[in-house]
């Protein structure tokens, strides 16, 4: 940010919360480091790297990827010291399928104020931005920045077959439709991708999940947590039916193209039917 | 008044950001942000419990190259203090004034700008971008399907935080 520019209060308030993130983040790779195990920060911190410093991308728990065999023990490690908000994942599970060897291979060390912190090498967090988005249901629309600032600002070298062509042609297609609605919804320009017009060619179902869960504006929340609002869960039920059109593809490792969601949808819902009444029922017998 | 006072600015427990003519502080305690000008900041990084009140000033003058008054750092010390940004409280030295005429009379008999230390709000952008959401009165929840956020409390200014 310029010297001469107007700082704002959301600005002001950003900066510090960036501040402290980044105390938490050197902590955490320190406490783990000194344990022999070495973490990926994915997403938060390492998406905000993407966006011209001018430009505030809050971030709230730090998201921590480590080898599922030394999870249990980071977490121990990271409870041990403390760190509150730190998002400890076993890999990276549901967010993407290549091996953890080949994604530790490929990561990168970047400097934070003398600490070396690992991040996912630029194709490899496209990706894992890209599902993430999607996972959500593509109900946030201020994280689809991630995508366009992440195309925009992607390194000189960036190679889209290595970030494309490493995953099945299922999740190739997801990754790029993305594109295409950051394209179609926040102007991203298309102009060189290798699959342009592949992205301006959106499935309708998918446009209209998106444009009814940005008109809804109604956050998911555990159901258990809205038991003593009545109103509240009811809205809540109402927005799981039918479930989430992107989240239910996501979930099944479906295809976007194909005719119809609703075998996603029911089995997204069956999926989720018999977790959701175990922590319900937990819930109201903690009551 | 009591100029012989030694305050100790507090270092623990604090996110310090410096941007040019300003200094940021995130209290960790009551997660309060804070806004410390120019003035303001010079006065709290010389609270080192070494010097007193009138050495203050006269660092203060130095610095700023302009007259300052104790009545100048003593209206600092009362915001840091209001604000629980000193290692110990110190009682305001203007009971029975307002800040309102204090400022007043500091203000005319000075050519560096006024101490102020302004509260930051958290904006919306903020709020929404932690996954756990405070959703009624000490419910935080995890901003995803099927979470919770276990060990967080909503605090007073709508955010998730570890007790």
């Amino acid at each position: 940010m310029s010297h001469t520019q107007q700082l704002t209060d959301e600005y002001r308030y950003y900066l510090l919360r960036k501040r402290h993130a980044e105390g938490l983040i050197i902590s955490a790779f320190r406490g783990l480091r000194r344990n022999g195990i070495d973490p990926i920060l994915i997403k938060g911190w390492a998406a905000a790297r993407n966006y011209p410093e001018s430009v505030p991308r809050f971030f709230g728990d730090i998201d921590l990827a480590v080898l599922s065999s030394d999870y249990r023990r980071a977490q121990h490690l990271i409870e041990g010291e403390k760190l509150g908000g730190i998002d400890l994942h076993r890999e990276l599970r549901h967010l993407d399928t290549v091996e953890w060897s080949r994604l530790m291979a490929n990561s990168e060390l970047v400097d934070l104020d003398g600490e070396r912190i690992r991040v996912l090498c630029a194709e490899d967090h496209f990706r894992v931005l890209c599902v993430h988005w999607l996972t959500n249901g593509g109900e946030n629309r201020e994280r689809l920045w991630d995508i366009v600032y992440a195309v925009r600002n992607r390194p000189a070298l960036f190679d889209w077959s290595k970030c494309l062509d490493v995953v099945s042609p299922m999740r190739r297609r997801w990754i790029i439709a993305t594109v295409g609605v950051a394209h179609k919804y926040l102007d991203l320009e298309l102009d060189g991708l290798p699959f342009a017009d592949e992205a301006k060619t959106l499935p309708t179902w998918l446009t209209r999940c998106i444009e009814r869960e940005w008109a809804r504006n109604l956050e998911i929340l555990g159901l258990e947590t809205q038991l003593k609002n009545p109103r509240s869960f009811l809205r809540q039920i109402m927005k799981r039916i039918p479930p989430n059109a992107i989240h239910a593809t996501v979930d099944c490792e479906g295809d976007f193209d194909s005719g119809y969601r609703i075998g996603y949808q029911m089995r997204n819902m069956l999926r989720r039917l018999l977790p959701s009444i175990r922590r319900i029922s937990s819930a109201m017998r903690e009551k | 008044m009591n100029n012989s006072q030694h305050p100790i600015a507090r270092k623990t427990g604090l996110v310090v950001q410096e941007v040019p003519d300003e200094v940021l502080v995130y209290d960790l305690e009551s997660n309060k942000a804070h806004c410390l000008n120019q003035s303001a900041a010079m006065i709290w990084k010389s609270c080192d419990g070494n010097n007193s009140v009138s050495e203050i000033a006269k660092l203060v003058e130095n610095q700023a190259g302009g007259k300052v008054t104790e009545d100048f750092v003593w209206l600092a010390i009362d915001q840091l203090s209001e604000n629980n940004l000193l290692e110990k409280q110190i009682p305001s030295n203007f009971e029975g004034t307002s800040r309102r005429e204090v400022i007043k009379k500091i203000g005319l008999a000075s050519m560096v700008a006024i101490p102020v230390i302004a509260s930051l709000v958290a904006p919306q952008s903020a709020l929404a971008a932690s996954s756990c959401v405070c959703n009624g009165p000490g419910a935080c929840n995890l901003n995803g399907p099927n979470g919770q956020c276990p060990g967080r409390t909503c605090n007073g200014a709508g955010l998730c935080v570890a007790p």
